[in-house]
């Protein structure tokens, strides 16, 4: 009979693998609880359910955006407000994937392990979430945008905190359409353009070219060229919007020579543009504060000669998201190292009081050398002051940009970009703002990022 | 006043685990501490050495290779020489092929051969004399039980059922569920009644560990369901009966033997008739309706093979071919592969593999097997490449969130939801999940009653195991041996077919949870299978020593 208890072996292993197994999944259940709880499908959480006693949101000033009372969820008392936030703080429904209301709602209703969601609702204490934006700055934004499509995304270069982060066409929360799914007006609503949406940069992208070329050899600054107009890569032709003459890189920029930028990146060649976007955030996308953005695209491995030199200024297949252009000016402002963006200030209980420690600055890899940052710097300051004008941004802020007009595969009209920082030491900030079908950079997304600007100038100062 | 309610409903929540863990805690300690000792049962005095060789077991193996239960160095003995077996009419010594052949007293023997003490076995040159263990040892003190009443067990688990009860019904805000757990507990006490008045047992652990599973899965389908409910007591109580026969057939181990044929042929009926007459539901075809009632025949056909995978020692070391029980598990798992159940397919190969190493101890026929097994689902696999689609989500079910790893995503989401104490029976919303109730229970308990509970259910179905285990050396057979760890070993496997299936450690397959599940062919074969472990426990046939026998045989020795 000790042979049978011998043999027996392999069911004692059996069954310890299945113990291991219930403690592997109890390990996970405990490490990822509070993101399944989260997840859209939860019934618990979907709908207003889990909000009748969640704890509210409330903006850097204070002012609460969301609060539940008696049962019912509250949005701000300005409709504006309400329109201009709801991208970021979400509606009762959980179809806005990146809103706080959706990532966090198992914090706001007080979820924990132990309890779970089976605490009853007498005994629930929601956790208040204090978020980085500025109601005014986003009010200032979603005004701006009017009822055209886009996004605006303002945040602190130097600590990271997104103020402003608005995407439209948005919706009144407390008032919800009812022909939101089939208006197109409210074409992809529920989408934060800001984050989910991508878009192909244009002129914007050219940042990246010549970061491209200055990695590789800073003396590139001083190649010299002659647009006249067009040029002939491959089968076809690349043309200027207007005809440059003889130019530097620095003036290229200023008059956004699409031939230049063209011949630099085949100059380049595949392999190297595709290093530097990578690097610059394309072919991979960004994680904050349970925001997973959309991936930027930069894929010239089936391109022609012709479709890779459109590459280079931004076309082709190239698709950035706003957020993304954000971060790589603020790499270009912070001597090529990029800080991430965050919008959760703290998360806290009602009454407990404290508020959590504000999170560090968080960076990612360096994007480009502190001499390239420096250059690009320069020709972005000096495009501004002698092409765009400061004061078409702000008044009081001292602003490099670029913008971009990038034309779109349907017929429609070209998306306008603009994207930059400001130099001020007291207020570091970092943006970028699509409109689509805007026509122009310049004429659509520059006031649009004025007004977001002038709004957190003066709400920073 | 709902105010109030919740309150309570809340504070039962938080009770229900701690009992929950006592009850399953003293059942085990209670299992472990009424064990008997390993103590010699009898010695056999060696007469040419002066060795005395203590026999410990119901059944030994002599011989001269190392791993017999009695060593005999001695050329002239045989590798495996003889078996040496206890039954409840006295002593038996069986010739398993030797050279030299087996003498007691002189006599040749042939077969079974009765030996009592002071018989002199013959073997080789060795001579053996059967002693009493108390005249060369003197008298060893025997080993205290430390059992707890049974009734105190039984009182908590009552308690138990009743804390929910009424927890169902604060939260459904009916009391449906009131007389369906009375009489599952009323079922439970006469069970227990008949147990230690009419059969005289005085375990009954086992038992009330299954009860405290079958009670949770039947008020937590009452919760949903009532009819339901019911449905899952009247499967527990036919599973009780089932239970009782298979104890009576299988008291006599020799006896069960010789209807090994008859019952491989009636488990491979079952699943005969089943393709051939069976109805295809959700994918398998693996019913046979009659009338109101709808049976899954593969799940009685688990009993039948352990039954034919099981045998005593002597047999074991008479005959040693394999060949009759492969044929039986490749048709067995032949039959359940065409009829499409996947997952009962890989129960049988698994419990083949148990069986056949326990067996033989060749670890050659399981490599072979699973050889076999594997190749045999890579042509499956080629002749049928959509079997592969229904496993496509398994490791990344978060990818497949609305389509095949919809029930996956969905029981994570909702077992997290539950926290350790649950949101309460009834206010999941896993429930509206289909086969929420038997593929995806065990995420449903996380869900209504905390992660606690779900877990303690898991940890006592390994814990069978585990004592399945650890009697072997202690059973009366290696019948019941080998038949207590291929039904625990099948009853783990199969629970951790269905609750990784659903968390997403294994390929979703849709097995039940034994004992938990709503499914009333289930509910019957689990208990069916509890019986075989029940059998491996020396005592549960302890008052069958039979008064007659022992004035005729007076020598007969006690524990």
């Amino acid at each position: 009979m000790r042979h049978t208890r011998t043999r027996s072996f392999p069911v004692l292993m059996l069954t310890l693998a299945f113990f291991a197994g219930i403690i592997y999944f109890i390990v996970n259940l405990v490490i990822n609880s509070s993101v399944w709880v989260s997840k859209p499908y939860n019934g618990h959480l979907s709908d207003s359910s889990g909000l009748e006693y969640a704890g509210k949101i409330i903006d850097r000033n204070g002012i609460i955006l969301a609060k539940s009372e008696d049962g019912k969820r509250i949005y701000n008392e300005d409709e504006i407000t309400r329109c201009a936030c709801l991208h970021v703080v979400g509606d009762d429904s959980v179809n806005i994937s990146t809103a706080v209301q959706t990532l966090y709602r198992s914090e706001l209703s007080a979820y924990d392990f132990s309890f779970g969601l089976g605490i009853p609702n007498e005994m629930k204490e929601g956790k208040d979430i204090h978020i980085t934006i500025d109601s005014n700055v986003q009010r200032a934004a979603y005004e701006a945008l009017g009822d055209r499509k886009g996004a605006c995304v303002v945040y602190n270069y130097k600590t990271g905190e997104i103020i402003c982060l608005v995407s439209t066409p948005s919706y009144d929360p407390m008032d919800i359409p009812k022909d939101l799914d089939t208006n197109d007006v409210y074409e992809g609503a529920y989408i934060n353009r800001a984050v989910s949406a991508s878009y192909p940069p244009g002129s914007t992208f050219k940042l990246v070219t010549a970061a491209a070329a200055l990695e590789n050899d800073p003396e590139l600054e001083h190649l010299e060229y002659d647009c006249t107009g067009s040029t002939k890569i491959g089968d076809k032709d690349i043309n200027c919007f207007e005809i440059s003459g003889h130019i530097d890189m620095k003036d290229a920029i200023k008059t956004s020579c699409n031939a230049y930028f063209a011949e630099l990146a085949i100059l380049l060649g595949r392999d190297k543009m595709t290093a530097q976007a990578e690097r610059m955030g394309f072919n991979k996308s960004w994680k904050f504060d349970g925001i997973e953005t959309i991936t930027n695209t930069y894929n010239v491995s089936s391109a022609n000669d012709n479709n890779f030199a459109w590459s280079g200024v931004g076309q082709y297949t190239v698709l950035e998201s706003p957020i993304n252009m954000a971060i790589r000016s603020s790499a270009i402002a912070n001597d090529g190292v990029p800080v991430i963006p965050k919008l959760i200030q703290s998360i806290d209980k009602t009454f407990s009081g404290s508020l959590a420690p504000v999170p560090e600055r968080s960076e990612a890899n360096r994007m480009m050398s502190s001499e390239t940052a420096e250059k690009l710097k320069e020709m972005m300051d000096y495009t501004v002051k002698n092409y765009y004008g400061n004061d078409n941004f702000s008044d009081e802020l001292d602003v490099c940009a670029k913008t971009g007009t990038a034309e779109v595969s349907d017929d429609g009209l070209s998306h306008g970009w603009v994207t930059g920082f400001t130099k001020d030491e007291d207020c570091p900030l970092a943006f970028a703002v699509v409109v689509e079908h805007g026509n122009s950079g310049f004429y659509a997304a520059v006031p649009v990022a004025s007004a977001a600007l002038t709004a957190a100038a003066a709400s920073l100062r | 006043m709902n105010e109030l309610m919740d309150m309570i409903s809340f504070g039962i929540r938080l009770g229900e685990p701690l009992l929950a863990a006592v009850i399953i805690i003293m059942c085990f300690v209670s299992l472990r501490g009424g064990r008997r000792s390993e103590q010699a049962l009898i010695v056999l005095e060696d007469r040419t050495n002066d060795t005395n060789y203590p026999v410990i077991y119901w059944e030994n193996s002599i011989g001269r290779s190392a791993s017999s239960d009695i060593k005999i160095n001695d050329p002239t003995v045989s590798r495996d020489h003889a078996v040496l077996l206890r039954r409840s009419n006295g002593w038996f010594i069986t010739d398993t092929g030797s050279k030299a052949g087996v003498y007691v007293n002189g006599d040749k023997t042939d077969g079974r051969y009765p030996v009592a003490i002071g018989d002199v076995i013959t073997c080789g040159t060795t001579e053996l004399v059967m002693r009493r263990a108390s005249d060369i040892e003197g008298a060893v003190p025997r080993r205290e039980i430390k059992m707890f009443p049974q009734e105190i067990i039984l009182s908590l688990i009552t308690f138990y059922i009743s804390l929910l009860t009424v927890q169902s019904s604060i939260n459904l805000q009916n009391t449906d569920c009131v007389i369906l757990a009375a009489s599952f507990i009323g079922v439970m006490w006469l069970f227990y009644s008949v147990s230690k008045l009419g059969l005289k047992r005085m375990n009954f652990e086992l038992e009330s560990l299954v009860m405290f599973l079958s009670g949770t899965g039947i008020i937590l389908a009452a919760s949903h369901n009532v009819k339901q409910g019911y449905v899952q007591l009247i499967a527990a109580v036919l599973g009780m009966i089932l239970y009782s026969l298979i104890l009576w057939f299988i008291e006599i181990p020799d006896r069960v033997m010789k209807w090994n044929i008859i019952i491989s042929i009636l488990a491979l009926l079952m699943l005969g008739s089943t393709l051939v007459i069976g109805r295809s539901l959700h994918g398998a075809k693996n019913w046979i309706i009659l009338g109101p009632v709808s049976i899954q025949p593969s799940e009685f056909a688990k009993i039948a093979y352990i039954f034919v995978g099981a045998s005593t020692l002597d047999v074991l070391q008479t005959k040693k071919s394999l060949a009759a029980f492969i044929a039986v598990s490749a048709a067995s798992v032949g039959l359940l592969v065409l009829m499409s159940d996947f997952g009962t397919a890989v129960i049988f190969f698994v419990t083949f593999l148990i069986i056949s190493f326990m067996r033989s101890g060749d670890i050659k026929t399981v490599f072979l097997a699973l050889t076999a097994a594997v190749l045999g689902a890579m042509t499956m696999l080629s002749v049928k490449p959509y079997i592969a689609e229904r496993f496509a989500a398994w490791g990344h079910v978060w990818e497949y969130a609305n389509d095949s790893g919809y029930q996956q995503v969905r029981s994570l989401i909702y077992s997290a939801s539950g926290g350790l104490f649950g949101v309460g029976l009834s206010k999941g919303y896993l429930q509206y999940l289909f086969a929420s109730e038997n593929d995806l229970v065990f995420c449903l308990m996380c869900e209504e009653l905390g992660c606690i509970i779900a877990v303690l259910c898991a940890v006592t179905i390994g814990g069978l195991m585990l004592y399945a285990r650890g009697v072997t050396t202690r059973s009366r057979s290696t019948f019941y041996s080998i038949a207590a760890c291929s039904a625990g070993g099948l009853l783990v496997f199969q629970s951790a077919l269905n609750i990784f299936g659903v968390v997403d450690l294994l390929p979703l397959t849709g097995v039940t949870l034994p004992f938990v599940s709503y499914g009333g062919s289930s509910m019957m074969s689990c208990w069916g299978l509890l019986a075989f472990i029940k059998a491996a426990d020396e005592r549960t046939y302890f008052r069958h020593i039979p008064k007659r026998l022992e004035k005729q045989n007076k020598d007969y020795v006690e524990i």
